[in-house]
């Protein structure tokens, strides 16, 4: 972390993405406002299908198209707006400002071009280099990931690569071009255990080397508290926590979030590989409760989370909460 | 090299698959074939006469030896002589292959090539406007009979109901022997005749292959748009253009190529039957169509044996295809 007054890479405010499906138009996400700071880690937990990947996503307008869109609100990338950049333009934010990793190290490389090929292309996308020396450049990320014998491996293709080595070209490329966010989506929920942590701590290792912003999507509770200093909880497309790591563990306001806790097992070091499971059912996106998203599964629910929904507000521990009765 | 050694070992395993079609050829159209017997004899034949005919077709051998018989036919590429010109079936394909392929290749490549590029726009925008037209017209195309096109084609361009540019029928004949001819003229005069013939059943095919093959290669590129690795290089900032044609279309082609290639021997002998016949091409198409309504048999099973064994090529080329595409097929397997 360095000294210097932090400043937010990402900011987000009231984002609302749509798809229009056969039940109607959804609302993926509703009105949803967070920031990364220089440098800062966060991660996104919640469950299936409530709206993280479509958070990633919308970040660098990459939402399929049809059937989804960015309805509302703003989302504003060092400065920029991202939100009403035409297609052509978000070539220079994409890879330069604000950049990916998928989840699936398999398929998310193109199976018929070598890595080289692929990282030359991206590398000559944002730099005004020549092959020979984006070559060069894409040699040298290799080696920063800690991939062994590069130049061997520059050549060969993504099918010759095991799972954790896909996964490191894949970080190679998102960072080949030094972006000022990120965005790491379930990055190892596809490798080996014993692949993950490496993987993982590459990551770590490289966001604090180049003091980049991070925004960590994982199903893993353990993998957010080693990684990042705020986490954001969602469901059904909305924010519900939002809190300082520590104080988050420690501390969890939303009834929803204790659940997600109390649920893991006591012996940490049995990670886990899925989300903790809370008794209940998942509200339909197309058919959402009136009140409170969390009413019908909620210890605590009461007469006014059926009618009205909690906005989220500032907790005393410095975080923020949707829920009428926090801990 | 490698690729060379590979093609060496898919003709190899073809083997077996070359004797299957053939054995299937034989039994089809000799086994089972049309006796010949009453056609080549007088109704009041006598018992003596049909015997000297019927050993004369070798029908008196027995299905080994007959199977032998066709086989060395096949291997020689002589398949006898036609019962109706007599001239050598060897001889008649000779001159009619070529013709074939001059009629089909422009049209063959075009269509496709047409196909490719109507099927990534209509890719590149599907669900809107521009794919939906795209696809309406495909489906109008395929919709209209062959012989609708060719015909409405025909008045259009050969009659003087319509623009009366081209030839209704035939083909280039040799040059007028000019003493004084160079060779730029009579390259011009075959130049010129060839292209007066081929112009409209050339636009007929196109029109008729072209709806089917962008029907298949949009559905083809908008998979491989649904693939992982197309938002990966979007994600980092690969422009449309170069995604579309160079990510997308690679991994595109090896379906593309596969069905491009098998309908190579259709498009050369079945599929142009129509055409030759109607534009009085002395293609391979106009030869069997008048062999099949002759009943020369010869004929006819030169022309069906010959489409099964390229069939069987074709597939392997298609293997050999794949392999430079697609790094992920081994050389081994
Ligand atoms: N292409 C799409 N078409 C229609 N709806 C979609 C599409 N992508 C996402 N959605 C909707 O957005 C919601 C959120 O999806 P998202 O992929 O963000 O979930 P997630 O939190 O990443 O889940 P997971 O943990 O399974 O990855 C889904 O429940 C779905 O209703
Ligand atoms: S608002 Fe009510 S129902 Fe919703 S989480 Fe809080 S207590 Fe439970
Ligand atoms: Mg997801």
């Amino acid at each position: 972390m360095t000294e210097s007054a932090p400043k937010p890479v990402l900011r987000i405010r009231d984002l609302v993405v749509e798809f229009k499906t056969e039940m109607g138009v959804i609302r993926a996400l509703d009105k949803i406002s967070f920031e990364v700071m220089a440098g800062e880690s966060l991660g996104i937990v919640g469950e299936s299908g409530c709206g993280k990947s479509v958070t990633a996503l919308s970040i660098l307008k990459l939402i399929p198209s049809p059937p989804g869109r960015i309805a509302e609100g703003s989302i504003e990338l060092d400065g920029i707006e991202v939100v009403s950049q035409p297609e052509h333009e978000m070539r220079k934010v994409r890879g330069a400002l604000a950049s990916m990793i998928f989840q699936e190290p398999m398929t998310a490389l193109n199976p018929v071009f070598t890595i080289g090929n692929q990282m030359v292309e991206v590398i000559r996308v944002h730099q005004k280099v020549s092959k020979t020396k984006a070559k060069k450049q894409a040699i040298e990320m290799l080696r920063t990931v800690n991939i062994e014998s590069p130049e061997k491996r520059i050549d060969q293709y993504p099918h010759e690569l095991s799972g954790g080595m896909r996964q490191r070209v894949m970080i190679a490329m998102a960072l080949s071009c030094s972006p000022k966010l990120l965005i790491a989506d379930e990055p190892t929920t596809a490798l080996d255990v014993t692949v993950q942590a490496q993987v993982m701590e590459e990551i770590k290792r490289l966001q604090q080397e180049m003091n980049m912003g991070l925004i960590l999507i994982t199903h893993d509770l353990g993998v957010i508290a080693e990684s990042c200093s705020r986490v954001l909880v969602m469901y059904c497309g909305k924010i519900i926590e939002m809190a300082e790591t520590g104080e988050l563990y420690k501390n969890p306001r939303h009834p929803y979030t204790r659940g997600l806790l109390d649920s893991i097992p006591r012996v940490r070091k049995e990670k886990l590989k899925t989300l903790p499971t809370i008794k209940g059912m998942v509200p339909d996106l197309a058919d959402l409760p009136k009140g409170c998203r969390f009413a019908d599964r909620c210890p605590k629910v009461e007469d006014r989370c059926r009618t009205e929904e909690p906005p989220l507000e500032d907790t005393e521990g410095g975080g923020k909460v949707a829920c009428f009765h926090p801990n | 090299m490698e690729t060379l050694q590979y093609a060496i070992r898919k003709l190899i395993y073809a083997i077996p698959l070359l004797f299957g079609v053939t054995f299937l050829s034989f039994i089809l159209m000799v086994h089972f074939g049309p006796d010949l017997t009453y056609s080549i004899l007088p109704k009041s034949a006598t018992q003596e006469q049909i015997e000297e005919i019927r050993a004369e077709l070798g029908y008196d051998l027995p299905f080994l030896q007959r199977y032998g018989k066709f086989m060395k036919e096949v291997v020689t590429l002589d398949f006898g002589s036609s019962t109706s010109s007599g001239e050598k079936v060897s001889s008649i394909l000779k001159k009619a292959v070529p013709v074939s392929f001059l009629v089909a290749l422009p049209a063959f490549i075009l269509a496709n090539l047409l196909g490719i590029l109507l099927a990534l726009y209509a890719a590149n925008h599907r669900g809107r406007f521009p794919d939906k037209a795209v696809m309406v017209l495909a489906a109008i195309g395929m919709s209209i009979s062959y012989l609708m096109v060719v015909i409405a084609f025909q008045l259009i361009f050969c009659t003087s109901y319509g623009l009366n540019w081209f030839p209704v029928q035939g083909w280039v004949e040799p040059p007028p022997d000019y003493p004084d001819a160079t060779a730029g003229e009579i390259f011009y005069y075959y130049w010129y005749y060839y292209w007066s013939y081929v112009a409209v059943p050339t636009l007929a095919s196109i029109f008729v292959a072209l709806g089917y093959n962008t029907r298949f290669f949009r559905a083809v590129i908008v998979e491989e748009l649904n693939r992982d690795y197309v938002r990966t290089a979007r994600a980092y900032g690969v422009r449309n253009r170069k995604i579309m044609m160079k990510h997308v279309l690679k991994n595109a082609m090896i379906p593309i190529s596969t069905r491009i290639i098998i309908t190579l021997p259709f498009v050369v002998i079945a599929g142009n039957l129509v055409v030759e016949k109607f534009f009085g091409i002395p293609g391979v198409g106009l030869v069997t169509y008048d062999a099949i309504t002759n009943g020369d048999l010869p004929i006819v099973k030169a022309v069906v044996t010959c489409t099964a064994v390229l069939y069987v090529l074709a597939l392997i080329l298609t293997d050999i295809v794949y392999k430079i595409i697609d790094p992920r097929i081994s050389y081994s397997k």
